[in-house]
């Protein structure tokens, strides 16, 4: 079965194209916005529809019984395929991580992106997602250099560079914490330099220099920075870590500390809740000896 | 965060223009903490970061010359400012963390907003600062990290600075353009006290920018004492920031104290006790007597006239040892 355009498959228990006609401009609106189709799997049926087309039943089962058919048997095992996939490797292609927990959770049902299987149509979905929301404020362009490639994208003057990063440019390896500037997590790189990209508005960085957590590795190969973390069991949770790790790769240039006590006090600026500092601090400790 | 324009300022000139209705941004890292609050609601921010501010010069007769958008990791670890004013290296890399130090301004830092925690809570309706004439729930409140000096009915919040501290025995002169003019005007009389307008932070008028600070030459050795919760990236519990000319007898001696005054705290009376003694134990306990002498505790922070006396002494005793 040739799929050309990405189609959203839903499994609903309990769902039909009349009992969801308030929802109904909202989802078209979105599929209008993503570029792909959507089939809806329910107890009572199954459904087919596009941004502008009426839903088109493809099978139905009026008698309420927990099963449906599908259309052959290929569309079984891609679907099965997909959740699978799902399942297993978050985010997909069209949605963002955060979207997609959010969707998830308040529609309550999996669901899973079938992607056109050429790459172009992939593209074009990805970004038609970027298509903003109502502004509610005056929207500015800006050109950030990520990782050694610029993005131009159109922004509010509140968007943080964190959530440029994070929002729009999928680059969700920076995390955001307390987003006031206290914990570290959202550490990048602005011209060389550790910030808390929290702190910094977006805006303000055109044409400026920006390396994330997701620019460190060259190709396979980990940064040494990330291989010490590695080798001295730098992290628990995970989550402080790439703020961590862009912090420490800083500190080094920085050139400032020698004993572990000017470790801690320069790396003062990123939290570890689950306590890993001493690990952390001899990773950093071996990465500059290495260095 | 509430939507706002945004302008970015190619010179001065626009800057100034453009500070008529805008607020100045350069760092952000106070301004846009507390626009994400919601404690501060302005309708244009003035991006200043390409004005041509950021150099460090040896001024004439031998001071310092610093452009308002040095950061303070530049200018703490600025080779002048490391050899000749260690006081204020110290109080700069006291303040803040690395990567905040890398994006916080000397102008930013000067003009940093309270870290009371009743101004920063916007739904707390009583703040004298934030809705002047609301009250102040400070007051009666939670305030152990509160001032003891230079309060008022109105509020007790402290300066934040650390650098402020610095600046403030360094006999420093902020330099500000406006749309009237140029003014220079002492550090010591940059901040005002809360008194009946504790919204009124500074003698700086609107659409005036800080464009650059300086400090005349030191004599004698400086530093800077930091006493707070934890080891690091803390504000002061209290602070001390000294410059000292001794030998047999004290010659020259400036003392300013953070983390417990509602602006800068210069102590003349301090200074006083210290010129012409010896600098021993007991004339450094007896500066600091005098400089707390008008403190006024609240239940919760009654402890800090103690600690920022022993901080004082702490920090007298070190520098007159070398």
């Amino acid at each position: 079965m040739a799929m050309r355009r990405p189609r959203v498959l839903a499994y609903i228990h309990d769902w039909s194209p009349e009992g969801a006609h308030r929802e109904l401009p909202a989802i078209r609106a979105q599929l209008r916005g993503l570029g792909a189709e959507l089939a809806v799997i329910a107890d009572r049926g199954a459904w087919l529809l596009g941004p502008d087309d009426p839903p088109v039943a493809l099978v139905g089962d009026p008698q309420g019984e927990r099963s449906f058919e599908v259309e052959d048997g290929q569309m079984l095992v891609d679907a099965l395929a997909a959740a699978s996939d799902a399942m297993r490797t978050p985010p997909p292609i069209t949605f963002t991580r955060r979207e997609w927990a959010l969707t998830s959770l308040c529609a309550g049902f999996a669901f899973v992106v079938l992607g056109c299987r050429g790459s172009d149509k992939r593209g074009k979905a990805a970004s038609a997602q970027e298509t903003p929301k109502e502004p509610a404020g005056p929207e500015y362009e800006v050109t950030l250099n990520v990782n050694g490639t610029d993005h131009t994208l159109k922004v509010e003057a509140r968007v943080s560079l964190l959530d440029a990063l994070r929002e729009r440019l999928g680059l969700t390896g920076t995390k955001k914490g307390c987003d006031h500037g206290q914990c570290g997590a959202c550490t990048v790189h602005l011209d060389g330099r550790r910030i808390k990209s929290c702190m910094q508005l977006a805006v303000m960085t055109q044409r400026r220099k920006v390396t994330t957590i997701e620019g460190l590795a060259n190709g396979e190969t980990l940064h040494p920075m990330q291989a010490a973390f590695i080798e001295h069991d730098g992290f628990q949770c995970g989550y402080c870590t790439p703020g961590q790790i862009m912090s420490a790769v800083a500190l080094l240039a920085e050139g400032k500390a020698k004993t572990d006590t000017d470790v801690r006090e320069l790396m003062s600026g990123n939290l570890c809740r689950c306590g890993a500092y001493p690990n952390i601090v001899a990773a950093i400790q071996a990465a500059r000896k290495g260095a | 965060m509430e939507p706002f324009s945004y302008v970015a300022a190619s010179d001065e000139a626009s800057a100034l223009d453009a500070g008529r209705v805008g607020t100045f941004i350069a760092g952000g890292t106070n301004l846009v903490d507390y626009m994400r609050l919601g404690v501060l609601r302005p309708n244009t921010i003035v991006d200043i970061t390409k004005l041509p501010l950021s150099q460090v010069e040896e001024a004439a007769g031998g001071g310092l010359k610093i452009g308002a958008l040095v950061k303070n990791s530049d200018l703490a670890y600025h080779p002048l400012v490391e050899q000749r004013y260690p006081v204020l290296s110290e109080a700069l890399l006291a303040g803040a963390s690395p990567q905040i130090r890398n994006m916080a301004t000397t102008g930013g830092n000067i003009l940093q907003r309270t870290r009371c925690p009743y101004f920063r809570d916007a739904a707390v309706p009583q703040c004298n600062k934030r809705a002047p004439g609301s009250g102040c729930a400070a007051l009666g409140g939670f305030n152990r990290s509160h001032a003891v000096l230079g309060i008022s009915d109105r509020c007790i919040a402290t300066n934040p600075s650390d650098m402020n501290v610095a600046l403030a025995t360094l006999d420093a002169t902020v330099h500000v353009k406006g749309p009237k003019g140029e003014r220079d005007l002492r550090f010591v009389d940059f901040h005002t006290l809360p008194g009946e307008h504790p919204e009124i932070e500074s003698v700086l008028q609107p659409g005036e920018l800080i464009t650059y600070v300086t400090i005349p030459p030191v004599t004698g050795r400086s530093h800077y004492v930091k006493v707070r919760d934890r080891a690091s990236f803390a504000f002061a519990l209290a602070s001390a920031a000294v410059v000292l000319d001794a030998a047999d007898t004290i010659k020259t001696a400036r003392v300013a104290l953070g983390g417990v005054g509602t602006k800068p705290w210069r102590s003349k009376e301090a200074e006083a006790a210290l010129v012409g003694s010896k600098p021993t134990p007991e004339t450094f306990r007896k500066a600091a007597d005098a400089a707390l002498a008008a403190a006024k505790g609240q239940p919760t922070n009654m402890f800090k006239i103690e600690l920022a006396k022993r901080t004082l002494v702490r920090a007298l005793t070190e520098v007159s040892h070398g």
